[in-house]
């Protein structure tokens, strides 16, 4: 009982430790979402905002959200990256039960392939993707940015055939006696074993499409359309940053991926407790 | 769940079919639409209220304004492809560092003729920009239409100065003046034997080893046999910037100030003199606000130097030559370097090339910093502009991205120790003569 | 993919209709774009004329190029120190962070964090904690009368330092990866090792990690995988510098496609970097049936 005492106070100064390590620079930026310009790079360095809880400490936050329409664009980074990463899961575990589960021909060819596709940079293709969108008549549009996110989710499928694999067997089969059908098998018997690793693959792909600068810039040109990552462009040209609203508006953007984590992150939980009162 | 996949999938088909619908505009008759591309994101409302204003007293045109970021390429890219496709916006920004292998891929309109057709143009515009375009480009036409002009100057902390009972920083100076005043403006304040407040800093960045390079009458490049050959001038700068450090210990090494960004070092008093472009000034009446006095003047002239030659580059917009509207286009294109746009449109510091706005009172601004000093900008108006610009030269300079490598990266190590001018010589002139024979 | 199949439990057909989306998005969207920066790589292209067909010119030059094999081994530096970093600490938090204790899902936002931020701040902040003078790190080593080294200006440390940082900001993503993997491992074997006597180490080597086997190959070829995409953090922190002490493949071919104009070059490197990446992938699956077999 003791020892068990003793380990847990060690996970939790270890846990408090990681948390500590992991969540500075965020705090530091939101600190310098209330600091005036100056104060961001002063010597000697200043922890302690000098516009908290004093006139014009929203200022940043007001002339992101008013002059340059932050609203607007968090809520086009959030239905893009929904729609692409719920694209993903659904469609990752339909291609990675057949690859897990079934056997076709060129079935290791394409999954070569896909697997190919997933350790290239985006750098790599984006000048021939780029031109092929404009071949497609997509550009300025979200579809570039949906679409291929949504079918060709390399990352998602080569997740859940580590997950479908590790899945025992004796499912399958007593599906199969049952007389379920391959879909409903995959719906009803598979998926719902593998939450959590849906949750993940949301939480990742989403992050991804949020985080995505490159492929906006180049599809997107109309302002409204323009997402959280492209408000961000806004605050700087070619002769000047303004670090002050750039730091604020990674903050803001920032926001919703954590509502987004802690949302999926029930679902992480909450397998494991099904599977616990099951087992 | 599968009603859940249908749902998703007719999502995806509405909405393809609303943003294709929006991406189709048809080309009508009647008014012409001109297409302005612009790279400044945080101005697309200003230019929406432009052409608002133009688009009143010019019934016939419609403007269309695309801003794009220049972050990771992207407004280049797009331009390049639409080239590529001859398909170039009307009118557009296009960088100095670019305008010389645009102009010689014939994808900058020649503008001479419609400069002939406006005798008032250099009674409005600063007939000094152009030329220093047509010399960017080296081409013997004029490829594009300056509407702004970035001079690299000297600033300098006055309360530092003061402190130190100097007089301040003027036109006249050389580089020992230069030189004397750094030394004394170098101080250890609580004699913990590290310095708190130094000379000068400056590092590899164009717009500082440049600055000193061409004030000391510097070449860089042979532009009839397109290669690298820095004259003695130009290595005579590089050594003195190197020996602000090494010898006489009066500036920071680039690598000892890593931990802060460059562009913060004046206004937290590290430093008493700061050479970069004229634009700072916005920069610094931001950041500094009342923290201490500072000025502008020009960057001391060296020992083989001129007085009044400056180095900088001019703003552009280039025209389409595949246009059919390039009347309208060139219409359009004086209204937005011209009356349609106030200073408000600049970063103080940069100077228009609309003489208007360079003449008002409201350009030197008694109301706030540097004051009187803003008159440096107008007097550059008349001054002799010298670039180092050719094709390639983001890569051989080492800029944006680049910027550890190249001259810049060579420079930098100089100036950190780790190497000498006469040392990386060589080896820097191979390679940047390895770029340059790509092109030329 | 090891499978046993007793009898026909689906038609022919149904792996083709459940793979077809994503066939469809490989082909259109992957593969063509792909095939054409093969074709592109044989030319020399700076994207305002046509591209002009060369050979192998852009190959040889490449190969010829000192700085290319210098880059070439930084990348392969990176790769090395990220994955390792990555999968040891992304398991160590993931095995933190599955204990229960109250407010974990806190802990673990908490700990995902640095993921979501973006590389700009931590770029900034790093640096400021890693710069020489006005660095925090420097002003602590200086109190206990220690000279800090210049982590990031030093040619030989740069690398180093940079990876670190990129594990630090990664660690919490691969943290999640095996927490899925965790999560799904059932209690039975947990409890049925409990009462077994298996002591927490034991159950951690003999029990947790080979039940780990299919997550760990999954994130390993992930980890390498993003091991060569580190592009975002270079740009913030080093710019490829001191002397291209950081610069990598990736790097490379940003600044070559979208500063340089040369995008035919570019894309060579970009194969060079594809076929590096594919080979070690390549071995991670040969290599896989001597140690990650799913358990059964």
């Amino acid at each position: 009982m003791v020892e068990r005492r003793v380990s847990k106070v060690i996970v939790i100064f270890f846990i408090i430790l990681a948390v500590a390590v992991s969540i500075f620079p965020f705090i530091w930026m939101l600190a310098n979402s209330f600091m005036s310009e100056d104060q961001i790079f002063a010597l000697p360095l200043k922890f302690w905002p000098d516009k908290l809880f004093k006139k014009g400490m929203w200022d940043n936050y007001v002339e992101a959200f008013s002059n340059f329409s932050f609203g607007r664009y968090t809520w086009n980074s959030f239905f893009v990256s929904f729609l692409a990463a719920l694209g993903q899961i659904i469609v990752c575990p339909m291609a990675a039960f057949a690859f897990a589960k079934m056997r076709f021909h060129g079935r290791r060819a394409i999954y070569t392939l896909l697997l190919m596709t997933l350790m290239i940079p985006v750098q790599v293709i984006i000048i021939p993707e780029y031109y092929l969108m404009m071949k497609l008549g997509w550009l300025n549009s979200y579809l570039p940015l949906i679409i291929p996110s949504f079918l060709a989710g390399a990352f998602g499928t080569f997740m859940f055939i580590s997950v479908f694999e590790a899945i025992p067997s004796v499912l399958l089969d007593a599906a199969v006696i049952d007389g379920a059908s391959a879909y409903k098998i995959l719906w009803r018997v598979y998926f719902p074993q593998a939450t959590a690793s849906v949750a993940t693959l949301f939480i990742i792909a989403f992050m991804n499409n949020w985080n995505d600068l490159l492929r906006p810039l180049l599809y997107v040109i109309k302002p409204s359309l323009f997402t959280v990552t492209m408000g961000l462009t806004r605050f700087q040209n070619q002769y000047t940053t303004k670090w002050g609203l750039v730091l604020t508006g990674s903050v803001i953007s920032v926001l919703p991926l954590i509502i987004v984590y802690i949302f999926c992150q029930r679902y992480i939980i909450e397998n494991q407790m099904s599977s616990g009162v099951k087992g | 769940m599968r009603k859940l996949l249908v749902i998703a999938l007719m999502t995806i088909l509405a909405f393809s079919a609303f943003a294709q619908g929006a991406s189709e505009k048809k080309a009508e008759e009647g008014p012409i639409t001109l297409e302005w591309w612009t790279w400044d994101t945080g101005m697309i409302e200003q230019n929406q209220s432009i052409i608002a204003q133009y688009e009143a007293t010019h019934p016939n045109v419609k403007i269309n304004n695309t801003v794009i970021a220049t972050d990771g390429g992207a407004y280049k890219t797009q331009l390049s492809v639409l080239a590529q496709q001859k398909a170039l916006p009307n009118v557009f920004m296009l960088s100095s560092g670019d305008i010389e292998e645009w102009a010689s891929n014939g994808l900058c309109r020649k503008l001479d003729d419609l400069v002939a057709s406006d005798p008032d143009i250099y009674k409005k515009f600063y007939e000094s920009m152009f030329t220093s375009l047509k010399d960017v480009a080296k081409t013997d036409y004029l490829p594009g239409f300056p509407f702004a002009y970035v001079s690299c100057d000297l600033f300098y902390n006055k309360d530092a100065f003061d402190a130190a009972g100097l007089e301040y920083p003027n036109e006249n100076w050389t580089w020992d003046d230069f030189l004397a005043a750094a030394k004394a403006l170098t101080i250890d304040k609580n004699g913990d034997g590290e310095i708190d407040q130094w000379g000068y800093y400056g590092y590899g960045r164009y717009a500082e080893a440049q600055a000193w390079i061409f004030a000391n009458g510097g070449v860089l490049t042979n532009n009839t046999t397109h290669t690298f050959e820095p004259n003695q001038n130009a290595l005579d700068a590089i050594q003195f910037m190197s020996d602000l450090v090494n010898v006489y210990k009066v500036a920071p090494s680039p690598k000892d100030m890593s931990a802060i960004k460059y562009k913060t070092i004046f206004p937290n008093q590290i430093v008493a003199m700061f050479v970069d472009g004229g634009w700072f000034a916005d920069d610094f009446r931001k950041n500094i606000g009342d923290k201490f006095q500072w000025g502008i003047t020009r960057v001391p002239v060296g020992p083989n130097g001129q007085a009044k030659v400056t180095y900088g580059w001019p703003d552009s917009y280039v025209i389409s030559p595949f246009t059919e509207h390039a009347q309208a286009a060139w219409e359009f294109t004086k209204y937005i370097a011209g009356e349609g746009i106030g200073l408000d449109q600049f970063m103080a510091g940069k100077m228009p090339a609309y003489k208007a706005l360079v003449e008002s009172d409201a350009f030197v601004d008694m109301t706030q910093q540097p004051y009187g000093d803003m008159q440096l900008f107008r007097d550059h108006a008349s001054d002799t502009f010298v670039t180092s610009y050719t094709q390639g030269w983001s890569e051989w300079v080492g800029y944006g991205a680049a910027e550890s490598m190249g001259l810049n990266g060579a420079i930098d190590s100089i100036l950190n120790g780790e190497t000498t001018l006469a040392e990386v010589l060589p080896s820097l002139t191979e390679s940047i003569n390895k770029i340059l024979s790509r092109y030329y | 993919m090891a499978e046993k199949q007793k009898f026909k439990w689906h038609s022919w057909a149904t792996p083709w209709v459940l793979i077809f989306p994503t066939l469809v998005g490989l082909v259109v969207f992957r593969l063509i774009p792909i095939v054409s920066s093969l074709v592109l790589s044989f030319t020399k292209w700076n994207l305002i004329t046509d591209p002009k067909f060369l050979g192998l010119k852009n190959y040889v030059d490449l190969f010829t190029d000192p700085d290319f094999w210098k880059i070439l081994g930084n990348t392969l530096k990176i790769t090395v120190g990220y994955v390792a970093g990555s999968m040891v600490f992304g398991l160590l938090l993931a095995l933190l962070v599955n204990n229960k204790i109250r407010g974990m899902n806190f802990f673990r936002a908490a700990i995902y964090m640095p993921v979501i931020t973006s590389s700009v701040a931590v770029g900034i902040v790093w640096t400021r904690i890693l710069g020489p003078k006005y660095g925090i790190l420097d002003f602590l080593l200086k109190k206990i009368g220690i000279t800090a080294p210049y982590w990031l200006q030093d040619p030989k440390l740069a690398l180093w330092t940079l990876t670190f940082v990129q594990v630090w900001k990664m660690a919490g993503y691969y943290m999640i990866l095996f927490l899925a993997g965790l999560q799904s491992i059932s209690h039975e074997v947990i409890e049925a090792s409990i009462v077994d006597g298996a002591t927490p180490t034991q159950r951690l080597f003999r029990v947790t990690i080979p039940m780990l086997a299919p997550t760990s190959f999954f994130v390993l070829t992930v980890a390498i995988m993003d091991a060569f995409k580190n592009f975002e953090l270079i740009y913030a922190m080093t710019m490829g510098g001191p002397q291209n002490a950081t610069n990598t493949l990736v790097y490379s071919v940003y600044l070559n496609a979208f500063s340089y104009n040369r995008v035919g070059y570019a894309e060579s490197i970009a194969w060079v970097l594809m076929v590096v990446v594919g080979a070690l992938t390549i071995l991670n699956f040969f290599i896989k049936k001597y140690w990650a077999q799913p358990l059964e």
